[in-house]
């Protein structure tokens, strides 16, 4: 918990250093950050992209096509499976109710909208490597891991600006009834350059509470983790050549937790996604 | 020293001629006045409509494509023209009509204003003019999400 408040304070002390800067200027006319209230906007990512896959066994999740739909209403918002009500909106302040998918079921299903579009069976036998095998003086052999359901988290969202730099944080809490685990995501983004193109940096962790962890990476009787918390880096890069097309590229990179890395189904520290390729604007 | 009688001669002649010229500054005022007048009391009775009345613009559109009629009519035969404000390569003119009918086809964004001229175009007669109303644009600020791998 103390690596959280670390982060809240420099999270804090962020905002705080950066309170005179310039607000954004006022959303007047449709744009890229500036959405028509009651209209929707669907485009799809045609390129080329991976993302690691930290599970024993598990090859990485290609990416090929990745929708994007979004609808804005005066305080109702849809964005990709993420829904959410805005209960307060100013130039540089928003909150909002947010409801949001879990996120580590993509690693154990393919289909997991997450994904999207990414056919692929899902998991039902993990093997054990002899890595794993030597770290929990296991048989090596196959045991059964549970069904990882699709869970949905809410909670309110704070997301501010100050200057240049962008900031959230989502507290949420799982109410699919699977797990009733809690976690906070937390991000700070700053563009490095912005002309016609768009080079952001984008740095936070996840926190997940031990229910959250131990839905996904625990064992029964065999590894019961406690908390996580998974810092994360992302570097994103987008150049529009017209209204209706752009090129985009972006590399994540999120380390994961003692917590979640020991677990003797995972096999890797950390989960790379990376992806290049066109967005067509459809609507 | 001028005899009561011959001050009353020159009385009169003085008062004739002031006489004549209140007469001529008169009629003068008269023929001024009603040539003043005259053009008002023609527009007064030219009647001039427009269709559509209103142009409804939703909030993806810009302009407005549509024809334009233009009727009117009076109780005494006019010779006048009609023209759209800021668009000179327009004009009809009619000569000795109590009425008349121009359709035009146009692309507009702006209130667009018809009026009814003399020939020489000097003095407007009538004017109307077709309202463009625009759809307000309601805007929000789109998500950021730093946190999201896709934004």
């Amino acid at each position: 918990m103390h690596r959280i408040a670390h982060f809240i304070c420099l999270l804090m002390a962020t905002v705080l250093l950066s309170q005179g800067a310039a607000a954004q200027a006022a959303c007047t006319a449709p744009a890229a950050d500036c959405m028509v209230v009651g209209e929707w906007n669907i485009g799809l990512s045609l390129g080329l992209g991976q993302r690691s896959n930290p599970i024993e066994g598990s090859s990485a999740i290609p990416l090929v096509v990745i929708p994007q739909i979004s609808y804005y209403g005066k305080r109702f918002f849809l964005e990709n499976l993420e829904l959410g009500f805005t209960l307060h909106e100013s130039d540089n302040n928003t909150l909002s109710l947010i409801a949001a998918p879990g996120y580590d079921r993509v690693f154990f299903y393919r289909n997991d909208l997450q994904n999207y579009f990414v056919s692929g069976g899902a998991l039902g036998l993990v093997s054990t490597t002899q890595h794993n095998v030597d770290k929990y003086a296991l048989t090596a052999g196959e045991y059964p891991i549970g069904a990882r359901h699709t869970t949905y988290l809410v909670g309110p969202e704070w997301t501010f600006s100050r200057g240049r730099v962008t900031g959230q944080v989502d507290a949420l809490y799982e109410v699919t009834g699977r797990h009733r685990g809690y976690e906070v995501r937390a991000a700070l983004a700053a563009p490095l350059m912005q002309s016609e193109d768009s080079l952001t940096a984008s740095a936070g962790l996840t926190w997940k509470s031990a229910a959250v962890v131990r839905y996904y990476y625990g064992i029964e009787r065999l590894y019961q983790p406690g908390a996580a918390l998974n810092p994360f880096l992302k570097l994103a890069y987008s150049k529009p050549w017209s209204a209706r097309w752009a090129f985009n590229a972006f590399v994540h990179y999120e380390y994961l937790d003692d917590a979640i890395a020991a677990s003797p189904i995972v096999s890797a520290h950390g989960v790379t996604t990376v992806f290049a390729g066109v967005v067509l604007k459809i609507l | 020293m001028a005899s009561p009688r011959c001050l009353q001669a020159l009385f009169s002649r003085f008062s004739d001629r002031i006489g004549s010229c209140c007469c001529l500054i008169a009629a003068l005022c008269a023929f001024a006045g009603a040539a003043v007048a005259a053009p008002a009391a023609n527009s007064d009775s030219i009647e001039l409509e427009l269709r559509p009345r209103v142009c409804t613009l939703s909030a993806r559109d810009d302009h407005c494509d549509t024809v334009v009629e233009a009727q009117w009519r009076s109780p005494q035969n006019e010779s006048l023209c009609l023209v759209i404000v800021g668009r000179p390569e327009i004009k009809r003119c009619w000569e000795n009509f109590s009425a008349g009918l121009y359709s035009v086809k146009l692309v507009f964004s702006e209130d667009l204003v018809v009026e009814l001229r003399d020939p020489q175009l000097h003095n407007v007669l009538v004017s109307e003019a077709i309202q463009v109303i625009k759809e307000a644009l309601q805007l929000r600020r789109k998500r950021r999400q730093p946190w999201s791998i896709f934004n």
